[in-house]
């Protein structure tokens, strides 16, 4: 633990005296009103460009691309928020969860018995990864060991085979509620339920401290084990939420399903501002990133952008962000 | 590695002993159930996992000997392949050398961006690992891109007994960076860095150079594993190259590289790069999936690094010293 680096919990020596703004103060207004603004100003500009990006059905279409990747990176948020980087398992958890749901599905088990089912493995697979990671193992290559894994299980399961649900396929795949799609429903109910546990429960104050400054508090009697298991309880949750809710969508799924989910949701994190480090962030922040993300694909497609094109977009927003959020939070530190 | 060279010869080589036991009992394990793992065939192809595991985890290893970690060599290599099919008319060698030429300055310039604005290499990596694999698609066109004329590439696919001309290059930058992380003063800036940052900046080490030498040499690595084995295959395509980071790391780590930085030598990756290539061949020579490969990839990296942190822990209770550089306790 008492080396540079790689360790989650160890802060480059420069950080460490100013990085431990707390969440929810004035500090965190305004990184949020940049991530937001930058949305709005962004959104202004591209509809002046673009046409159709003001239509009801486009926006439908951003948000509905949107909310799978948010519901990850929200409920990612925690894990990262206490210290412990993101995981680079993403895609093949939420690919476990789909694929576990389509089976028990086509299997004749009933919904919420098979759905409780899936988040019972999904959590069981979390908390072996919290507990691996909270005993001091380096969280990204848990995490992308943890995901390799999966894969190959998965892979020797279906026997890279596409899993239908077949005649028991579940009806409310495209439901909508009130006019807004059921799994931007999620997204919203995911961002306020895991908000509120951040700002508002005593394990969520613990995360955001832990994450902050790991010695100190292990010091005031917070368990460092027990935040990052809790997050990654959260990260499951979030995993299975987005896993069951592809699997209605389409009806079927393969190995190859969601494997851009890795990705996207750590760009959305980043993009949000999420202090990688630990400590600085909010859900909230996250969610603005993921929207951010869905707003700018959104142009680039309306745009004929190719897959290169927005993929290299992305990356660029993602390191421009990175690289800015430091210098900001190098500056407030100084200062 | 000063320190290193002036302990006992025993001493020394104790971080080889277990990866050569766990290499010769994985090899007379996988050649006793693998009729095709057998005399010159398995040397062959343990070989061959040098030119893209085998030279991507010895970039990895220098960045994680500096106590930092480059997740973005997978797209790097992908980026690396195309740029050498665009660049085929300069002839093979020529193509390759433009690849790594681009793969070096790029690290160089991560490494640089990491050092000056002090932000986390995980972080700065993450996001070039998405960038670069926009940039590999943008290079292939958006769909798989061939060589135009195949033949510039025949000569990478002759045979020398057990050696092929990548694995040779392969084996011939191995020994070159062996040497200069061993032997010059800013290899030895490197083992300084991630050995004991703090102590290292106190006795006058600027983190830049080691920093930008290590991404320098992480990318150019990763760009010459790509560049070799996109020519040998004749085509580049943008979704290349994603499992090269967990088998590298694999490798790295199997070898006996210290996640904790500062520890290890070319050797050790070596060893690790012949122990994961081994049972890479003994599974597919069975006809195991590629899915079959990264489950246990990931069951070994997860072994190794949960090794490494129990070791790192009974070492620490066995010992007074505190100084996180030393080569360590006896217990």
């Amino acid at each position: 633990m008492e080396r540079a680096g790689l360790r989650a919990e160890q802060p480059e020596p420069l950080a460490a005296g100013g990085a431990a703004a707390p969440a929810g103060g004035r500090a965190e207004w305004v990184p949020l009103a940049i991530i937001y603004g930058l949305l709005a100003a962004g959104t202004i500009f591209v509809a002046a460009i673009t046409p159709n990006f003001l239509s009801a059905s486009n926006f439908e279409a951003i948000l509905r691309n949107t909310a799978l990747v948010g519901i990850v990176a929200v409920a990612m948020t925690p894990i990262t928020l206490s210290g412990n980087f993101v995981s680079l398992g993403i895609s093949q958890s939420a690919m476990a969860a789909m694929l576990g749901f389509i089976f028990l599905i086509r299997e004749g088990w009933s919904q919420p018995i098979a759905v409780l089912a899936v988040l019972a493995g999904l959590v069981v697979i979390g908390i072996a990864q919290g507990f691996i990671v909270s005993a001091g193992l380096n969280p990204v290559l848990t995490t992308l060991a943890a995901g390799a894994i999966i894969f190959g299980i998965a892979a020797e399961l279906t026997e890279g085979r596409v899993i239908r649900m077949g005649e028991n396929r579940v009806g409310w795949g495209n439901d909508e509620l009130l006019g807004i799609p059921l799994e931007v429903v999620w997204f919203a109910v995911v961002t306020i339920v895991v908000t509120l546990l951040i700002t508002k429960t005593v394990i969520g104050r613990h995360t955001v401290l832990t994450g902050a400054n790991r010695e100190s508090a292990e010091i005031s009697g917070i368990s460092f084990r027990w935040v990052t298991i809790v997050a990654f309880v959260i990260f499951s949750v979030g995993l299975t939420i987005a896993g069951i809710l592809n699997a209605g969508g389409f009806g079927q799924g393969e190995i190859n399903s969601l494997s851009t989910l890795t990705i996207d949701s750590i760009a959305a994190l980043l993009v949000g501002g999420v202090a990688i480090a630990g400590g600085e962030g909010s859900p909230l922040r996250s969610a603005g990133g993921a929207l951010l993300i869905g707003v700018i694909s959104n142009v680039m497609v309306l745009n004929d952008f190719s897959t290169g094109g927005r993929l290299a977009v992305q990356g660029g927003v993602v390191v421009i962000v990175v690289i800015l959020l430091e210098l900001l939070r190098r500056r407030r530190a100084v200062r | 590695m000063r320190r290193a060279l002036s302990t006992p010869l025993a001493l020394r080589l104790r971080g080889y002993v277990l990866p050569l036991v766990v290499l010769i009992a994985v090899w007379i394990y996988i050649s006793a159930t693998t009729e095709t793992f057998r005399g010159d065939a398995a040397f062959f192809s343990v070989l061959e996992g040098f030119p893209l595991m085998g030279l991507v985890a010895l970039g990895l290893a220098v960045t994680i000997i500096a106590g930092e970690l480059d997740l973005s060599v997978g797209s790097m290599a992908a980026v690396a392949g195309a740029i050498a099919v665009r660049a085929a008319d300069a002839g093979l060698v020529g193509a390759i050398v433009i690849a790594v030429a681009v793969g070096t300055l790029l690290g160089a310039i991560q490494g640089g961006l990491i050092a000056k604005i002090g932000i986390n290499s995980l972080v700065f990596t993450i996001g070039t690992l998405i960038l670069l694999r926009g940039v590999a698609w943008l290079l292939c066109g958006n769909a798989p891109l061939p060589l135009e004329d195949v033949t510039v590439s025949d000569p990478l696919l002759e045979r020398y007994g057990i050696f092929s001309p990548a694995s040779i290059t392969a084996l011939v930058v191995f020994v070159i960076f062996g040497l200069f992380l061993a032997y010059t003063r800013y290899g030895r800036e490197i083992y300084a860095i991630g050995g004991a940052r703090a102590e290292a900046a106190a006795a006058g080490v600027s983190r830049t150079r080691p920093l930008v030498l290590a991404f320098a040499i992480s990318g150019g690595l990763a760009s010459m594993a790509g560049a070799l084995a996109t020519m040998r295959g004749g085509s580049a395509a943008p979704e290349n190259y994603a499992d090269l980071l967990l088998a590298g790391a694999a490798a790295a780590l199997l070898g006996g590289i210290s996640l904790y930085g500062g520890r290890g030598t070319v050797l050790n990756v070596a060893f690790g790069v012949a122990i994961l290539t081994a049972v890479t061949a003994g599974l597919a020579a069975r006809g195991e999936p590629n899915s079959t490969v990264q489950l246990v990839t990931g069951v070994l990296l997860l072994l190794v690094i949960a090794v490494e942190f129990i070791a790192s822990r009974v070492a620490r209770r066995s010992t007074l010293a505190s100084d996180a550089g030393n080569l360590g306790p006896s217990g």
